[in-house]
């Protein structure tokens, strides 16, 4: 097979690839099917007529008429007496009495597994115990409903105390619970309030459940464990996983305005590479770890890895943002936690459910830049305004003849954009979970699918694809097993795969070239001519060979990368009533790998140019100025090859009992992590990462008014001085349930919910520096530093690496700590609003710093650190949530949230500096500093006359920019650098939003803002010319050029080369980072359930949605949220179309 | 609760286990003792104090670009091969926030290096006595010639004798600049001690694997040209400097001039002379052993080889840290033209770098005065075009019209600056029999280095730049044998000589023969009679009778004899002279000629007007770099130089 044919062979996808894809999704519909393990069963009248039978053949009758399973011994039904019944009963425990008479056999029935366990007892005495047992645990039964009297299905009925007695509501709102005697019934479901009800004799009990707006009896979860709403005294955050459902593959994204405390943002848009950057409550640190600490089932993982985790397959997501609710990660916790749980099965029949959706996918904003006649001739114009005796790039006759747009090869005008990009591409998502069970065990299966595109073009005449295609495979299985009634053991599976396959440079990359490609140079590619036309490969064009033709980059290869990561997870949990009631134990083990490797294939290209042409008749000559090859080239990626293990083990002792109005609890953790990275580099990093750690909590509340905590921490870390290795993180809390006082009564009504909420306490961080200087008690010393060789010798061959100190030992550095403290109000009104308002403060010290005042006369090759730095912040965060439902037909409900955190620099170890503004000590942690640009130079007279700028080595003018002399010393200098504008990290994050259902109809919308914000334009990398830049639009728009002297033009005087003085940081390219965006809207309708049942389903709902719809903001030249990173790969705003079916 | 007990003790007993769990880091993890753990580390780490040596000749040495003597225009397509951050200083945009090509930061580092290599050299087990003591000589002389280096560009700077302990104290580590008469004596201290008895080497014995390391020749060459620094008006009663002051009030530079500085400048170049004789090192003279070229021939190789040649015997000091390569980056590949036909569309090959016209004029006349001193020679004509004739024919492609003032040359001119016209021996062609079969540059349009836009703004190339048998090979490749750029050359020595008696003595004192002839030995070798010969003959003046005039040969002779080797950027600051030189601007020949179609007469006619190409200014601040103010905000005690 030829490589290049000019047919017009335009496959993207292999016919292998999607052939190996129909497989992939087959055999997920194979494991579906073959989980429909639970069929349904009526209880059905029992007819007996057995003489001298053997229990074989009783058990093989009874199974046959009830659909009761019966688990036994062989051993134990072996030998027995022959049975003689005739009987008729349509109750199954008569008849198993009745048949089993007289015989050394228990039984149980479980009716609502439909199992029959039989087991052998000689012993009278037991038997009759037994038998009393059985009697004295009657079933009850009942109905379910909400207020407006529709069955309520799924609802959690367990006997308190008895973690074991616990069913579900089924479809039609029935349940039917085996209760021991005195047991007190509870009713619970999210979302609505908690039902107990004494069963005393009742046999049968229906309850009607509320909704629950103030969420008081939701379950939180919590630092290794789940707690009430009501218990909490932390600063916790639950956000509903179904406001993470967002047309796009990357979780992250979602996560801005989605949850009070946490500040998020997306600069990029590149499938794959667009994770948001979030932190919890902002950033308080200038070390290097910022990141929150992220706890997946437990299990300590990266950004990536919670990007990758499907919506779908959430349980929970908590965030954890005060010290008493990290303190238990005291080694990592103090830049906040992200706690997500996946789902568990639950009792019951298979429950399936399978979503859908196709996304369309493209640009929010696209950067224009100014037409090739324009390039040319703003270019000659930067020549001759600098240099009057200049020569020219452009001839006359070549900006004529483009202008004119005869004969495109020889004067070429390319518009990269359209020849590089698509205007929007599809992507699609599908996921399928299974969940059911029943007493022994139960599962939750989810499989899913992701494709997403990037908007590349392909070249038809390439049998590859050079576009951005990632294909993810998500499996993930839950296993709950009651080993025995008082342990139970899960099991946790999960993989994700990962397939990409792009350009070789990276999407971001490509957006960069698009902007930094000259337009008028070269064609992207020659036809072939008369002279090439045995040519097999690609005629690119180039000049002078020195440039870099874009298209050719993104067409003559592609990057295949493959990431594979597996979890195992084991945990035990045993109950220890035995020892002292309400005590319990559990352990975990965990086990994960990642793997990825990546290569490049890719040829190179043949480039052409016209040796000679005739203007008139527009013939033309080529030659070829580079041979490449016709053949694919292979290159391995070693720093994209990732393996990485990590194991981690957690044992943890539980006592929780109430005394009366006393409710005590405390528990105390174990854990142990490992992880090892190959590929790492150096001797250092290969060295396995450990952190031990014992941590403990213990509260109590009283009558459920008053409420105390006290966490604590100890944890050790392998980065340490043996000396100061170890740290202690303790923290306490207490909270007030005002509205639960006796006083409240009547107040209730109104103000349904009241709670004072105050914590304090310390969180130790140590990852402090960056990975590569891990054990800074150690010297880093290169004994073969080839960047410090020296050559002796007369052929100079003889040479000697040097040795090199990378880093100076330092005993002393230790845990960077956090001291947290929080007050919060929680109000719930009229029962349809609840608002959580919180107010914190963060002190941070012994953060990690260079120190800054070692001179560098002291020749040290590299700057010692030590833990000096302090900072603080603080903030507000606030949650409003209004929930009411005004007729069984419409439901309305609506959210906000508001993040405000600041930071400041406490203690930071600089220069003493003579201007007081040049301090860092005030400012925030993201603060940046530049010069105050005053307006543009009018003419060289007065930027001759002006202070001298001494900003750079270039010389400057008219038409420059003029900064200003803060300190009036009569030069500009670094001295006049002043703290500009807003962080760079948005020091207000909200979101609000909408959602209102009508019937099968449902509707919301969600809207999105930052604010307190400010970016820079990179002037640099935006500056018309310099590495073949192109002109934005705007610049072309509005700059200083001797005819039109605007000194307040958006771009100063142009240039050919890189002016220095307009560049560097200041004001001039400074804009407002604040926006408001339309994140989220979904329109959505439920088909009705009779008609959906009739298709044997119990719920489809199909759905339309949108991403990044609309945008408000002062910023017009690209999407705002990229900020500084204007020319990467755009934010995507996407319309989705869905389905979502379930099948009980 | 006694249960619990014990499960807190075991959780306890298991953490402190874990403690030992947490020592991941092994035995045998790097440190610094190892490096001095066997010979061969030590020599390792002495090594490391080599690779610390300036790179002169290149993109990182100030004096390359950032002088009056080479330049080229700033244009991305050189840029991407060259820095031109050199350009910054020449064109006065030296700055104290961002201070171009300062060496502060690697200089006390490099100090820091020698100083732990001097604190343990006694711990390495297996070293010989002999070997000890000569590596501790050669880290001497490095720390002086690093602390020397600081001292050319900074004046006065703060010693580091001892290395101070990483976790010193602020306050300590805040030191300050120590007057220049106390760095030069430091320095000379050091080196003094380094050339004690016989613990350097006179000459390299094993040359195939230690030739560039430190032999007494190289130490004793640089005491004489520390001496000599030291005696020169820069440092020798400078009047300009003398508010520079630390901020106790001591003074940083002696306003008193102290004639006994260039006695002792004098007797240590003397002390220098006799043991490079005794070592070996004489001035370079290419043996045509095959005896194939005409004597005009082999002086114009000689010249060449002397700077360039690696066998070249008048070399004393040839950095090896400092390679001078033809491939991208080096000095061979920014300055090599074409040359051959064949390869005329190379756009990788554009002898970027130029010289302006002011350097071409500094050369001798073929009669070894300057050209507006040689009553043979009509100062108005040197303009005028003149067409080669045969008896030019070696030095000027015959029948090539050119300007008068390239006719009639000294052979350094024609050997080290290349010109339109001009005849360029080597590079693949070397039958002087036939004058017409050797390569020739031809800047005009069709000819081989004529290409639009391409390299040179200036009509000149420094020549000396390129071994006579490089050429291209290749479209964008040039074949060259590289060569170590010398630090040291024994002219530049002899030189240093004659320059410390003229001033210790004057002409006419008691060592005055040696005084003419050091000075007539280098002027020997250039195929030029002697300054007295010479001056008698050719002008009508006797200016070597009076110091002042003697002085003012001497210093011509210095510049042509050194010329393009970064010697004159540091010459004209310490004889103060630099202001006179940047009076001159910067000129160079329209060479946008090789864009002009037209007769020979009228493409001339345009080419040789000369073009403006950069005023330059010198202020007294710009004898010194400016300290970084950064540097100076870490370290208050730390005085800013004048006028930064």
């Amino acid at each position: 097979m030829q490589f290049f044919s000019f047919l017009g062979r335009n496959r993207c996808v292999p016919p292998i690839t999607s052939c190996l894809l129909f497989l992939k999704i087959t055999a997920f519909l194979i494991i579906v099917a073959t989980l429909q393990i639970h069929a349904k069963g009526v209880a059905q009248t029992v007819r007996l007529d057995i003489s001298n039978g053997t229990v074989t053949a009783l058990i093989k009758d009874v199974q046959r008429q009830t659909g009761y399973a019966f688990l036994f011994n062989r051993s134990d039904i072996e030998g027995l007496d022959a049975v003689s019944i005739s009987i008729e009963s349509d109750d199954i425990h008569e008849v198993l009495t009745e048949s089993l008479k007289g015989l050394p056999l228990d039984f149980l029935v479980k009716e609502d597994q439909k199992v029959v366990v039989l087991k052998r007892n000689e012993s009278k005495l037991k038997r009759e115990r037994l038998l009393k047992g059985l009697q004295q645990q009657p079933t009850v039964q009942g109905l379910v409903v909400d207020t407006s009297g529709t069955p309520l299905p799924g609802v959690t009925v367990s006997v308190k105390d008895r973690a074991n007695m616990v069913t579900s509501t089924d479809l039609n709102g029935r349940y039917v619970l085996q209760v021991p005697d005195g047991a007190v019934l509870v009713f619970t479901m999210v979302g609505y309030q908690s039902v107990e009800i004494e069963v005393g004799s009742q046999r049968q009990i229906d309850v009607v459940l509320e909704m629950s707006s103030s969420l008081l009896d939701d379950v939180v979860v919590v630092g290794f464990g789940t707690q009430k709403r009501r218990d909490v005294v932390g600063s916790v955050t639950s956000v509903s996983p179904g406001n993470l459902k967002v047309p796009s593959s990357n979780l992250t994204s979602a996560l801005a305005g989605q949850a009070a405390g946490i500040i998020a943002y997306q600069r990029s848009g590149e499938p794959g590479q667009d994770n948001a950057d979030f932190f919890v409550r902002g950033i308080t640190t200038f070390g290097t770890n910022t990141n929150p600490l992220i706890l997946i089932d437990g299990i300590e993982l990266t950004p990536n890895d919670l990007a990758r985790l499907r919506p779908d397959d959430i349980q929970s997501f908590s965030i954890l943002k005060d010290a008493t609710a990290t303190a238990l990660y005291g080694a990592r916790g103090a830049n906040g936690v992200i706690l997500v749980t996946t789902k568990q099965g639950k009792e019951g029949p298979a429950k399936l459910s399978f979503r859908f959706e196709n996304s369309m996918s493209a640009p929010t904003q696209t950067i224009d830049v100014a037409d090739p006649v324009t390039f040319m001739k703003m270019h000659n114009e930067a020549i001759l305004t600098r240099d009057p005796l200049g020569t020219i790039l452009y001839s006359q006759e070549k900006i004529e003849m483009t202008e004119a747009g005869k004969y495109p090869l020889i004067y070429p005008a390319n518009d990269w954009k359209k020849m590089l990009f698509k205007d929007y591409t599809m992507n699609q998502r599908s996921n399928l979970n299974i969940s059911g069970g029943g007493g022994v065990a139960r599962y939750y299966v989810a499989g899913s699918f992701n494709r997403d595109n990037g908007i590349l073009n392909v070249d038809k005449r390439n049998n590859f694809n050079n576009n951005i295609v990632i294909n993810n495979y998500d499996l993930r299985s839950n296993v709950n097993i009651n080993l025995t009634k008082i342990t139970e053991l899960i099991v946790r599976l999960s993989a994700n795969f990962e397939e990409y396959r792009g350009p070789l440079r990276g999407g971001a990359d490509m957006y960069n070239l698009m902007v930094h490609s000259n337009p008028v140079l070269f064609p992207a590619y020659y036809p072939a001519d008369e002279d090439f036309q045995y040519a097999q490969h690609i005629l690119f064009g180039n000049f002078n060979n020195s440039k870099i033709n874009p298209y050719a980059e993104m067409v003559r290869g592609y990057k295949e990368k493959s990431r594979s990561q597996i979890l195992a997870q084991l945990e035990l949990k045993q109950g220890l009533d035995f020892i002292t009631k309400g005590l319990s134990g559990r352990g975990m083990l965990n086990i994960s790998r990642l793997s990825q490797f990546a290569v490049n294939r890719a040829y190179n290209p043949f480039y052409y140019e016209i040796s000679r042409y005739n203007r008139l008749t527009g013939d033309y000559k080529l030659f070829e100025s580079q041979i490449g090859t016709e053949y694919l080239g292979y290159g391995e990626l070693a720093s994209e090859r990732e393996q990485y293990s990590s194991f981690y083990f957690e044992g943890s002792l539980n006592y929780a009992r109430d005394f009366g109005k006393h409710n005590v609890s405390t528990m105390a953790v174990f854990q142990a992590r490992e992880t090892l990275t190959a590929n790492a580099g150096s001797l250092q990093l290969s060295l396995p990462s450990r952190n031990v750690g014992l941590a403990g909590r213990t509260t109590y509340s009283y009558d459920s008014r008053y409420f105390a905590e006290f966490n604590f921490g100890y944890n050790g870390s392998e980065r340490f001085d043996k000396n100061n290795r170890f740290g202690f993180f303790p923290s306490a809390g207490a909270a007030w349930l005002v509205s639960n006082e006796g006083f409240w009564e009547n107040i209730k009504p109104v103000v349904n919910n009241l709670k004072l909420r105050y914590s304090y306490g310390l969180i130790g961080n140590d990852q402090i520096g960056t990975a590569i200087d891990r054990f800074f008690y150690l010297s880093e010393v290169n004994m073969d530093d080839p960047g410090r060789r020296a050559v002796f010798g007369q052929e100079y061959n003889t040479y000697y690496n040097g040795i090199t100190i990378n880093r100076y030992a330092n005993p002393y550095i230790s845990w960077e700590k956090s001291y947290k403290q929080n007050f919060a109000l929680e109000l719930g009104l009229w029962n349809d609003l609840s608002v959580v308002a919180e107010y914190f403060t963060e002190k941070r010290d012994n953060i990690l710093m260079t120190r800054s005042s070692i001179p560098s006369t002291m020749g040290l090759t590299a700057t010692p650190r030590a833990n000096v730095g302090e900072a603080s912040g603080k903030g507000v965060d606030m949650m409003l949530e209004y929930q009411k439902s005004w007729n069984p037909d419409f439901w309305t409900s609506a959210r906000a949230n508001f993040t405000y955190a600041t930071s400041r620099y406490d203690v930071f170890e600089e220069p003493e500096y003579n201007e007081p503004w040049r301090s860092r000590v005030g400012l925030s942690l993201n603060q940046v500093t530049g010069y105050i640009a005053e307006r543009l130079f009018v003419d060289d007279a007065e930027a001759a006359g002006s202070p001298p700028q001494y900003i750079g080595t270039s010389e400057y003018g008219g038409g420059d920019i003029k900064y200003l002399d803060v300190n009036r010393d009569g030069r500009i200098t670094e001295a006049d650098r002043v703290p500009l504008g807003h962080p760079t990290v948005p020091e207000v994050v909200y979101g609000f939003g909408v959602s209102m259902g009508f019937k099968g109809f449902d509707l919301s919308v969600f809207f999105q803002g930052a604010a307190r914000q400010s970016f820079w334009i990179d002037a640099a990398g935006t500056a018309p010319f310099i590495n073949e830049a192109q002109i934005l639009k705007d610049y072309a728009d509005s700059y200083w050029s001797e005819e039109n002297q605007n000194v307040y033009a958006l771009w100063p005087r142009l240039s050919p080369t890189l002016n220095s003085n307009n560049v560097a940081t200041s004001t001039w390219f400074m804009r407002d980072g604040s926006f408001l965006r339309l994140k989220q809207a979904e329109f959505g309708y439920t088909i009705p359930q009779r008609l959906s049942e009739r298709w044997s389903m119990s719920n489809l709902r199909f759905y339309l949605s949108g991403t990044n719809l609309l945008l408000f903001s002062k910023f017009k030249m690209w999407d705002v949220e990229m900020a500084g990173n204007g020319l990467g790969y755009p934010n995507q705003r996407v319309f989705n179309l869905g389905v979502n079916l379930s099948i009980n | 609760m006694k249960k619990f007990r014990i499960i807190l003790l075991a959780a306890v007993s298991c953490l402190t286990g874990c403690g030992n769990w947490l020592d991941v880091v092994p035995d045998g993890v790097a440190t610094l003792d190892m490096a001095f753990n066997s010979r061969k580390q030590a020599l390792k780490y002495l090594a490391t104090g080599y690779s610390y040596m300036p790179k002169n000749g290149g993109a990182d040495d100030p004096a390359t670009l950032g002088g009056d003597d080479i330049w080229t225009r700033r244009t991305t397509h050189f840029s991407n091969r060259f820095s031109l951050a050199g350009l910054d200083i020449s064109e006065g945009l030296q700055n104290a926030s961002a201070p171009v090509l300062p060496r502060w930061n690697r200089m006390f580092e490099a100090l820091r290096v020698c100083n732990t290599f001097l604190e343990n050299v006694d711990l390495v087990p297996d070293l010989p006595a002999w070997e000890r003591e000569q590596w501790t000589a050669e880290a001497k002389v490095l720390k002086a010639y690093y602390h020397f280096c600081l001292v050319q560009m900074y004046g006065a700077i703060p010693l580091v004798r001892e290395n101070m302990p990483v976790d010193a104290d602020v306050y300590a580590v805040k030191v300050q600049r120590e007057p220049v008469d106390e760095c030069f004596n430091y320095i000379v201290q050091l080196l003094d001690e380094a050339c004690q008895g016989d613990m350097l080497p006179t000459i390299v014995l094993d040359p195939a694997s230690d030739y560039g390391r430190i032999t007494k020749p190289i130490a004793l060459s640089l005491k004489a040209k520390v001496l000599v620094t030291a005696a020169s008006p820069l440092f020798n009663g400078n009047n300009d400097q003398a508010t520079l002051r630390n901020h106790d009030g001591t003074p940083l530079f002696n306003t008193e001039f102290r004639p006994e500085k260039w006695e002792a400048a004098m007797a240590a170049c003397k002390e220098a002379i006799d043991i490079c004789h005794d070592a070996g090192i004489m001035l370079y003279k290419f043996e045509d052993a095959a005896n194939r070229y005409n004597d005009t021939t082999v002086l114009n190789v000689t010249l060449r080889n002397a700077f360039n040649s690696r066998s070249s015997s008048e070399i004393i000091w040839a950095n090896t840290q400092m390679i001078s390569t033809p491939t991208s980056g080096g000095m061979i590949h920014a300055s090599m033209p074409k040359l051959n036909p064949a390869y005329v569309n190379s756009n990788d090959i554009c002898k970027w770098l130029g010289m302006p016209i002011k350097i071409a004029e500094m050369f001798y006349t073929e009669n070894g005065v300057p050209l507006n001193e040689d009553k043979t020679r009509n100062i108005g004509d040197l303009y005028n075009l003149r067409t080669a004739q045969a008896e030019d024919k070696l030095y000027i492609r015959q029948g090539r019209t050119t300007v008068d003032m390239h006719f009639d040359r000294e052979p350094r001119f024609y050997a080290w600056v290349g010109f339109d016209g001009g005849v360029w021996f080597g590079a693949g062609q070397y039958n002087d029999k036939d004058a017409s079969s050797l390569r020739y540059l031809g800047f005009k349009i069709g000819e081989t280095d004529g290409t639009e836009g391409q390299g040179n703004w200036t009509g000149y190339i420094p020549k000396k730049f390129i071994p006579y048998e490089a050429q291209l090979n290749a479209i964008n490749n040039i074949s060259s044998l590289s060569y170590a750029w010398p630090i040291m050359r024994l002219s530049d020595l002899y030189l240093l000589y004659s320059e410390a008696i003229n001033e210790a003595e004057g002409p006419n004192g008691a060592n005055s023969s040696e005084l003419f002839r050091y000075i007539d030995l280098v002027r020997a070798r250039a195929g030029l009679k002697g300054v007295k010969e010479s001056w008698n003959a050719y002008t009508n003046n006797q200016k070597y009778n009076t110091q002042a005039g003697m002085r003012e040969i001497l210093q011509r002779e210095r510049m042509i004899e050194l010329s393009f080797e970064g010697q004159r950027f540091w010459d004209i600051r310490r004889w103060k002279t630099a202001p006179n030189e940047y009076h001159t601007p910067l000129m160079g020949w329209n060479m946008m000629v090789s864009t002009i179609d037209g007769t020979e007469e009228e493409v001339n006619k345009l080419m040789y007007q000369p073009q403006l190409l950069l005023k330059q200014e010198f202020g007294i601040r710009d004898y010194f770099w400016p300290i970084r103010t950064s540097d100076i905000e870490v370290n208050p005690n730390l005085v800013q130089n004048i006028g930064w």
